[in-house]
């Protein structure tokens, strides 16, 4: 294999300059961001589809985010939360039917085409509303794009439709991709989607099935001096004792996505030019929830619902499941969200006498063998997290007499046990929250929604009141009478209990001290990178 | 010479015997000593062995009891290790006898069905069977099962080919025994003791494969096993190895002991044989 020699010898040579560059002293203490070098990382998973117009996912992003850029990108001061990228400015007409988008000048697309009004019109009718498993919902009564001018995109909707969500939805969801590619053929089988074109800093350069992604450079780039990166190399190290050792070993710089485990965080903060990060997910945030199958009569009951939450000691979960990298979670929204969180809910305290008491209340005596009734448990296998909570769970469970028999299935088996075949009575579900309750957060309670949609709800509840709320907040457009409905959608999943948010967790970044510009932004591990910079 | 004390004489008989004493000990005793759900949460997460002597082996990373685990453990690998090479014996002797005592066509059969079990490695096998199926202990048995059978079957069909020309076995088809009857009656039980000295061998990688499986997350989830507790430490096997390393030892000690004491049984069998 002639390509990996290569890369290895460039490696060495790398890792040799790196070496070197640690004999010299330090040269001073606010150093301008320096040009140049490669940036070695760990990557733990390998998208076959690196469209992220289409697959709106970490895993997707995490790489393709450096090469396709969005409309906008989360920032920790901009005005909304936002910081201009693609768009230079977004406003929503007052009655929820359009939302202009002014482009930025002078953009050029990796093959050297310009980027135009006509690409954004093209990925979000083509792409975004009828291919992107996010985009469904969000842009559903997206009737138009028109295109006045090559720097304006007006977004026509049938159904007035807030901005407030538009707005929230633009980092995740607004992946701008090449009309001139696309139009050819069809969209799903695009080469562009194993090798991506886009106007970010970066570009593909090749991919090595097991081995590596490379980016390179994009010189063309349209932010001043940017990026500051020659290359960036994804190495691809899906074991994640692995990440650790090659960050010690000094193969690689950073390994993002706690790839590192938690577990190994402590000692590896003392690691001497290694540091621990744990800024830069805010708006990642992973819920921790026991999702419920409602057609098990047992739990169709709200007491037995209430019971299973106050047997679970979630502190006990965020000390020694997350080792501390979490938080409590009272319902729905998690609590780092800025616009939509209230803490003012049911809660549900540890208390495994009133747990066995409600159980008691609800019918569910406890038999000759201490047990009430058994249920069948599936922990998602995605998290080392969500399989150790499913063990907790199991305990917990057994505390106030209910016998929890856990499944382990592969990630595909799963899905399909718990979304298609509907084959479990409790379930460890890691959804994501993504800045607004409608992206992917109300389809978790929602009834109606057809089988097989993964990460929805197929626990068969249905609460009439509830979906009334969440009809009447996709279609209120005054931010603030919006924003006060999910709290109240909030207040009422919490006393109902469609399912039981336990916890809310993000992820930790180790970095080489010598990588500069690290999260700065909300999304940083799956932003555009082109300000991130090796030092020394 | 008295075979007992022939087994006695020889040292790696006898470590192997201890050790197999000591694994079906622990197994017996585990209910006694450690009453209750093993996976119960029994402490702080992630205490050292040898700190606190009510949890003389520390916790794992939900504060369960090692050593209660590894008690309960034994008692998997134990249930494993026996029941798969029981059924593998079973299974490899009758379609042995039947394929070698037949002969012809049903010969060619038996043995073509064999030869496709032999080259698919048997590890695969097992993961396959147990992805497909689902992980519960008797499919996890059954699995391992699937490719330890061909051994004793093509070692039972070796020996009844050359007992099956004996002359009371030509005795027997005299007097007009069926000829299953001569079969199961009189060819199988002398042809068992060669397929019997395998046991050791199909024990031990049973309870190897059950440990790699579960490893692998393939095991039973609802019970403690030896390769479910080095997967669960190998997360933290920079800052906890004993969580790994306290079950992997136990799993060396087994396997050796089972085989150590095999081997010491077949020596003893072999020069009783000898000398008679």
């Amino acid at each position: 294999m002639p390509g990996f020699t290569i890369s290895r010898r460039k490696m060495l040579a790398g890792s040799a300059m790196l070496l070197a560059s640690t004999a010299m002293p330090a040269l001073g203490w606010a150093q301008a961001p320096k040009k140049g070098g490669r940036l070695v990382l760990a990557a733990d998973s390998e998208p076959r589809n690196l469209n992220p117009a289409i697959v709106a996912s970490n895993g997707v992003f995490f790489i393709s985010s450096k090469i396709v850029e969005t409309l906008a990108e989360a920032s920790f001061d901009g005005k909304d939360g936002l910081a201009p990228r693609l768009a230079l400015s977004w406003e929503g007409a007052a009655d929820g039917l359009s939302a202009t988008f002014k482009l930025r000048d002078g953009v050029k697309w990796h093959d050297g085409k310009p980027f135009t009004s006509a690409d954004v019109a093209f990925s979000a009718l083509q792409i975004w509303k009828p291919l992107q498993n996010l985009g469904r919902t969000v842009f559903k009564d997206l009737a138009s794009v028109e295109t006045p001018d090559d720097l304006t995109a007006v977004f026509k909707f049938a159904k007035p439709t807030p901005f407030q969500l538009i707005r929230n939805a633009l980092p995740a969801l607004s992946s701008v991709v090449p009309k001139h590619v696309y139009e050819v053929g069809k969209i799903e089988d695009n080469p562009a989607n194993t090798a991506p074109i886009g106007t970010g800093p970066f570009k593909f350069g090749e991919y090595k099935a097991g081995q590596y992604y490379r980016l390179t450079r994009n010189t063309d780039y349209w932010g001043k001096d940017e990026p500051y990166l020659d290359e960036i190399i994804y190495q691809v190290l899906p074991d994640r004792t692995s990440a650790a050792s090659a960050l010690e070993a000094e193969e690689i710089q950073l390994a993002a996505f706690s790839a590192v485990p938690l577990a190994d965080l402590d000692r590896i903060s003392k690691v001497p030019g290694l540091k621990v990060i744990t800024k830069g997910y805010e708006g990642l945030t992973y819920q921790l929830v026991v999702e419920i199958n409602h057609r098990r009569k047992e739990l169709a009951d709200v007491k037995v619902r209430q019971a299973i939450a106050h047997a679970i000691d979630k502190d006990f979960v965020v000390k020694t499941v997350f080792l501390g990298y979490a938080a409590t979670a009272t319902g729905p929204v998690p609590k780092n969200d800025p616009q939509f969180y209230t803490g003012d809910v049911p809660t549900y305290a540890f208390d495994v006498a009133k747990a066995n008491a409600l159980l008691d209340e609800a019918g569910y005596k406890k038999g000759a063998d201490g047990n009430r009734f058994s249920l069948k448990l599936l922990p998602a296998p995605y998290f080392n997290e969500t399989k150790q909570f499913g063990d907790y769970l199991r305990q917990a469970l057994a505390a106030i007499g209910i016998d929890a028999q856990l499944v382990n299935n592969d990630s595909a088996a799963h899905i399909k046990a718990v979304y298609t075949d509907h084959a479990f009575d409790l379930a460890v579900g890691p959804p994501v929250f993504r800045g607004d309750p409608a992206i992917s957060t109300t389809i978790l309670v929602q009834s109606g929604i057809p089988d097989g949609v993964p990460f929805s709800n197929q626990g068969g509840y249905k609460n009439d009141a509830l979906d009334a709320l969440i009809a009447k907040a996709s279609e209120t457009l005054d931010t603030t009478a919006r924003t006060d409905l999910y709290k109240e959608f909030q207040k009422e999943v919490a006393a109902d209990l469609p399912l039981i948010n336990v916890a809310e967790w993000s992820f930790i970044s180790v970095a080489r001290d010598t990588v500069g510009n690290i999260a700065n932004n909300p999304r940083w591990a799956v932003s555009n990178w082109a300000d991130t910079y090796l030092a020394g | 010479m008295n075979p007992l004390r022939r087994f006695l004489r020889t040292p790696e008989a006898v470590a192997g015997a201890i050790l197999l004493a000591a694994l079906i000990a622990m197994a017996l005793i585990a209910p006694l000593l450690f009453p209750g759900d093993p996976q119960a949460i029994a402490g702080p997460a992630l205490l050292p062995p040898f700190q606190d002597w009510s949890l003389p082996l520390g916790t794992d990373r939900l504060g369960r009891d090692v050593q209660a685990e590894l008690f309960h453990g034994a008692r998997t690998s134990l249930a494993v290790g026996l029941a798969a090479a029981a059924a593998a014996l079973a299974i490899g002797s009758v379609v042995g006898t039947l394929a070698g005592f037949a002969g012809g066509l049903v010969d060619e059969m038996l043995m073509r069905v064999t030869d496709a079990f032999q080259t698919v490695p048997s590890f695969l096998l097992a993961l396959a069977f147990v992805s497909v199926v689902g992980p519960s202990l008797g499919i996890v048995v059954a699995a391992i099962v699937l490719g330890t059978w061909t051994g004793p079957a093509r070692i039972a069909r070796a020996e009844v080919l050359s007992i099956r020309e004996r002359d009371y076995v030509a005795s027997a088809r005299a007097i007009g025994m069926h000829p299953l009857e001569i079969a199961f009656r009189e060819v199988l039980p002398n042809a068992l003791p060669p397929v019997l000295a395998m046991s050791s061998v199909i024990v031990a990688a049973a309870v190897l494969t059950e440990a790699a499986l579960s490893f692998l997350g393939l095991g039973d989830p609802n019970r403690v096993t030896w390769g479910g507790m080095i997967a669960e430490g190998r997360a933290v096997l920079r800052t906890a190895p004993f969580l790994s390393i306290v079950p992997g030892i136990a799993l060396v000690l087994t396997v050796l002991g089972v085989y150590l004491a095999g081997e010491g049984i077949v020596e003893t069998t072999a020069v009783r044989r000898g000398l008679s």
